[in-house]
């Protein structure tokens, strides 16, 4: 296996690391927010996460820093930072392995986010499935209270902090950060119009940011080590590295740390040792169920934001899921419209009539019952999905199907009716 | 004030005015379900689609966006017939239509559906969807109204109404996706007052009208202008009728009154309008003790005679109106006293009832007073008060002639003593009431829908009425029959209409001094010199 470049995982990747307070203590745990909270401003803080050039990890890939610059100031009403654990989007499990195996990176860089933005109550919002998650997540903030990293005057800095979290009831739209505000609130959860934005109107119609985990675990080695330091690393406007989920038929599946431009054939072969079974790739979709499809030969392109925009795909989540050539894509792209049917808030009229009719159609290629004239159906309806809709949910449903139609049409015609 | 480009008209806008509320102010259409003026905005039919090629700052959206939620910005370009939009309209009326049932034939709603219109105005007309449709069934969800959810388009309107308007929240999204639904819980029966203001905030027949199901095709309607009379709000009103038979009420808006509503109270006032069998439906005269029809002019010329015979004034004579009476009808009483029987004065009850004190603007609206023109007999300088203290002490007098105008105290055994020893008692009255054993003489008049008028409601806002319905044949308008009246002893005022009396008052001092009946228009105006804040201001 290529040798992973650790910034995330090194402590996970050290063999008897335990993932508890005082093993992170021993690490060098902590040394980042005591040099905020004893030498920084919160300005300064903003500073060094923006000229890192940390875009976010969550899917949007919004640089963090310029993110928090929104934060309106003086408005009288309390700030919020909440971290978006809900993690939901098909293929991607790294965040859960954070929050698992060494919550105390991102809950310190959380801490040194909350401070930057001037927030004094900080919640974490994380999926409802992930039970044992957020009881161990749990464990993890109470002993922060008690050891006094949460809670008054933080580290004698006169710094306050209160931090909570809170369990979604399983929906995947309320990992959509306005979705999520309105569940945080106790709402149903569907995303809002914007504007206003939640930097201006956010939890409670406070100014808040939502950051994803492995956005905020990013922050301890920035503040230790330099905003230069992060920005050395990976490709030009893609700063530092990232946790690469690979999923799939593929020999060595799991979580893997690489420097942001490691192409996504090396990901494939070097890391995750290739295809199951020696069989041959067909296709590969990159970051997660709501991203474009790649064909086995667009994959030698490097693994970023902008080279997967460039390539008619996105990073998202970084969730890379491989398919060998013994997949019959007429089935994948069932799986995907059911999945986004299933998960479709339903406020919308495009997604929710749309997911739903197209659901029908491709059952219909399932059932050997295609025709030419569906195809195009297919083709017209998730097309009329794009660029319609309130939230990105419309487009990340219609896209990926007109994607698999256009790149695979051969497998929906082999589904025609004889 | 700052403007956009909307098709290469130019709009102007408030600060802070969405796109399509600019447009819509400006009489343009951009097709649209979810918005409505009167509550938040959610975007979330995405019907209103516009194409925007400059943000007022040289540079284009990518996207479409909905013109419901972006806000205008001086210099904005926006296309809202460019084929990037119409394709999109034409895609988003497809997907509500997949699962719709084609019930338009037996739709209330067929006819004033904006899915209907929309579909028409800009749909393909075709349907490619071949699979079955979502079936739900109706619901029986309120005293008022039902609920057909085969029918809706998810709009949430209901839901948003029922939560920031009226308040209990009755109406919730249950599930989501294709499954979403708006209802109400299973053993919840909506019960407020308010109900029929779901019928008409809802964009198509999902919600219905028990009273109004099936009755008629809404495109047969004539609609009226006028104002509702079942309380002193005086909600602006159309009477929407069909070959002289009133089948509904229904709100119009006015910020400065009732905004988009009015309750079922209100509404249900429309069956009284078809009544007869409570009416008076000619004049009558009593004859040895019994009341005999009689044609008009026996009755004036009898009349006459009578009233010369008595040769009364003063205290001798006394009119007493209900507040049902218009703002002229009252005036003309007044007049005739004044002009006829040398002083004499006119009367009324004086019950102002109280208006909710709540934030909820929309529960104001139900006042106690039932009646549409307690503020109008107070202006004009009719003589009142809450326990009748005036008219009793009047009565007391023993009058030898009274003139009643509508039915005022007709629950009042003391009243009708007092007016039945009079030697002669006018009655001018729409409805049979225990007046009618007390009247020497009965004149018909006409309900508010059969006439002009004005009424002035608890605001002290001047609001007009208009026919809608032909009179029953023998009946006539109060007005007229004060001006025959007149005639008949000789004494003539020639005003020819309610119009001529309101500008002969509004020529005169007083409160409805400078005011002309044009300006009164069909969204009323307060009383000279008065300021009404607006609605919920
Ligand atoms: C349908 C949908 C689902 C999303 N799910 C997640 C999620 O599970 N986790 C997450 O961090 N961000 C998710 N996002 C992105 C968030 O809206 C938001 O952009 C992100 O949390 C911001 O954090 P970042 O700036 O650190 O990336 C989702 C977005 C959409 C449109
Ligand atoms: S696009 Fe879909 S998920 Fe997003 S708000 Fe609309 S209906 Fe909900
Ligand atoms: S019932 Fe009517 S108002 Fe309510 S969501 Fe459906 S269409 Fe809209
Ligand atoms: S009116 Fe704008 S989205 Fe419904």
């Amino acid at each position: 296996m290529a040798k992973e470049k650790l910034l995330l995982l090194k402590n996970i990747r050290e063999a008897n690391y335990k993932g508890d307070l005082d093993s992170y203590r021993k690490t060098g745990g902590f040394t980042a927010l005591e040099k905020v909270l004893s030498a920084m401003k919160p300005e300064e803080v903003v500073e060094a996460v923006k000229d890192s050039g940390l875009r976010g990890r969550g899917g949007a890939g919004f640089p963090t820093g310029v993110k928090w610059g929104f934060m309106p100031k003086g408005t009288g009403k309390p700030a919020y930072l909440v971290c978006n654990a809900d993690e939901a989007e098909p293929g991607t499990f790294k965040d859960h392995l954070l929050i698992n195996e060494d919550p105390f990176l991102f809950l310190e860089g959380m801490i040194m986010g909350c401070y930057a933005i001037a927030c004094h109550h900080g919640y974490i919002y994380i999926r409802g499935e992930s039970i044992k998650s957020a009881e161990h997540l749990q464990r993890a903030i109470d002993s922060l209270y008690k050891e006094g990293l949460l809670g008054k005057n933080i580290f004698n800095s006169g710094y306050d902090l209160e931090m909570t979290l809170h369990r979604g009831a399983g929906a995947y739209i309320c990992g959509e950060e306005t979705a999520l505000l309105e569940s945080l609130e106790g709402k149903r959860g569907q995303p809002r119009v914007k504007p206003p934005f939640p930097a201006v109107s956010g939890y409670n119609a406070c100014p808040t940011t939502v950051n994803n985990v492995e956005t905020l675990a990013n922050l301890p080695f920035i503040i230790n080590e330099g905003a230069e330091a992060f920005k050395a690393l990976g490709t030009p406007n893609n700063s530092g590295t990232h946790l690469v989920s690979i999923s799939g038929h593929i020999n060595q599946p799991g979580v893997y740390e690489v420097e942001m431009g490691v192409t996504i054939r090396e990901l494939i072969d070097d890391y995750a040792e290739g295809v199951r079974d020696g069989k041959k790739l067909k296709a590969l979709i990159p970051g997660g169920a709501s991203s474009n499809v790649l064909t086995a030969d667009e994959i030698d392109i490097p693994y970023d934001f902008d080279s997967l925009m460039k390539a008619g795909t996105m990073m998202g989540s970084a969730a890379l899921m491989v398919f060998d050539e013994d997949t019959d894509i007429v089935e994948l792209a069932y799986r995907t419209i059911r999945f986004f049917n299933h998960e479709s808030c339903g406020q919308c009229t495009p997604c929710r009539e749309g997911t739903n009719w197209l659901k029908h159609m491709i059952r219909d290629f399932m059932d050997d019952n295609g025709n030419g004239p569906m195809l195009e159906r297919v083709d017209r309806v998730a097309e009329g999905m794009i660029g319609t809709t309130l939230c990105p949910f419309g487009d990340a449903a219609g896209a990926p199907i007109r994607i698999f139609v256009a790149k695979y049409a051969a497998d929906f015609r082999n589904h025609f009716a004889q | 004030m700052p403007s956009f480009f909307l098709d290469e008209q130019q709009i102007e806008f408030s600060q802070g005015e969405s796109v399509l509320r600019a447009a819509l102010r400006h009489g343009r259409d951009i097709p649209h379900y979810c918005y409505h003026a009167g509550f938040s905005v959610v975007a979330t039919c995405r019907m209103c689609l516009v194409e925007i090629t400059d943000m007022g700052n040289g540079r284009p959206m990518p996207k479409l966006q909905a013109s419901c939620s972006t806000p205008a910005a001086e210099g904005m370009k926006v296309l809202s017939l460019s084929d990037k939009v119409r394709t999109a309209q034409n895609q988003v009326n497809e997907y509500l239509l997949v699962n719709h049932p084609l019930d338009c034939s037996i739709c209330d709603q067929a006819g004033e559906c904006t899915l209907q219109d929309v579909a028409y105005s800009y749909g393909s007309g075709l349907s490619e969807m071949n699979y079955e449709k979502r079936v739900y069934g109706w619901r029986d969800v309120g005293t008022y109204i039902m609920l057909e959810r085969n029918r809706c388009i998810h709009c949430s309107r209901c839901e948003r109404f029922s939560r920031e308007v009226e308040g209990t929240s009755d109406f919730g999204m249950f599930l989501r996706s294709h499954e979403l639904t708006f209802d109400t819980f299973e053993d919840h029966r909506i019960m407020h007052k308010f109900q029929g203001n779901l019928v008409d905030i809802c964009p198509v027949g999902a919600i219905t009208e028990r009273e109004f199901r099936f009755k008629k095709r809404v495109w047969k309607l004539k609609k009226t202008e006028s104002v509702c009379p079942s309380c002193s709000t005086g909600c602006n009103i159309t009477i929407d009728h069909h070959r002289n038979h009133v089948e509904r009420l229904k709100p119009r808006e006015n910020q400065a009154v009732n905004r988009w509503w009015m309750c079922d109270e209100g509404r249900l006032g429309y069956r009284k309008l078809n009544a007869r069998e409570s009416r008076h439906l000619e004049p009558q005269a009593r004859v040895k003790g019994k009341l005999e029809p009689a044609g008009w002019e026996a009755v004036y010329e009898a009349m006459a005679n009578k009233i010369e015979e008595i040769s009364a004034e003063g205290d001798a004579v006394l009119g007493i109106a209900d507040t049902h009476a218009t703002n002229e009808e009252m005036y003309l009483l007044k007049k005739l006293l004044a002009d006829c029987f040398g002083g004499a004065r006119a009367y009324f009850p004086f019950r102002p009832g109280t208006e909710p004190q709540t934030d909820r603007f929309l529960y104001t609206l139900i006042t106690t007073d039932k009646s549409p023109n307690t503020q109008g007999a107070q202006a004009i300088g009719l003589l009142g008060d809450t326990d009748d203290t005036r008219l009793n002490s009047a009565l007391a007098k023993g009058p030898k002639l009274v003139i009643l105008l509508g039915m005022p105290c007709a629950g009042d055994k003391q009243v009708r003593e007092a007016v039945s020893r009079a030697e002669l008692i006018v009655l001018i009255a729409t409805e049979k009431s225990a007046w009618d054993d007390v009247a020497d003489i009965i004149l018909p008049g006409l309900i508010y829908a059969e006439k002009a008028g004005t009424f002035t409601n608890k605001h002290r806002r001047v609001q007009r009425i208009q026919p809608a319905i032909a009179a029953p044949e023998h009946c006539r308008e109060q007005c007229r029959i004060f001006v025959e009246l007149r005639e008949a002893m000789g004494q003539p005022l020639p005003l020819a209409n309610a119009r001529a009396v309101f500008e002969e008052m509004g020529g005169s001092d007083g409160p409805f001094g400078g005011l002309t009946w044009a300006e009164v228009g069909t969204l009323g105006v307060p009383l000279n010199g008065e300021k009404t804040a607006p609605a919920g201001a």
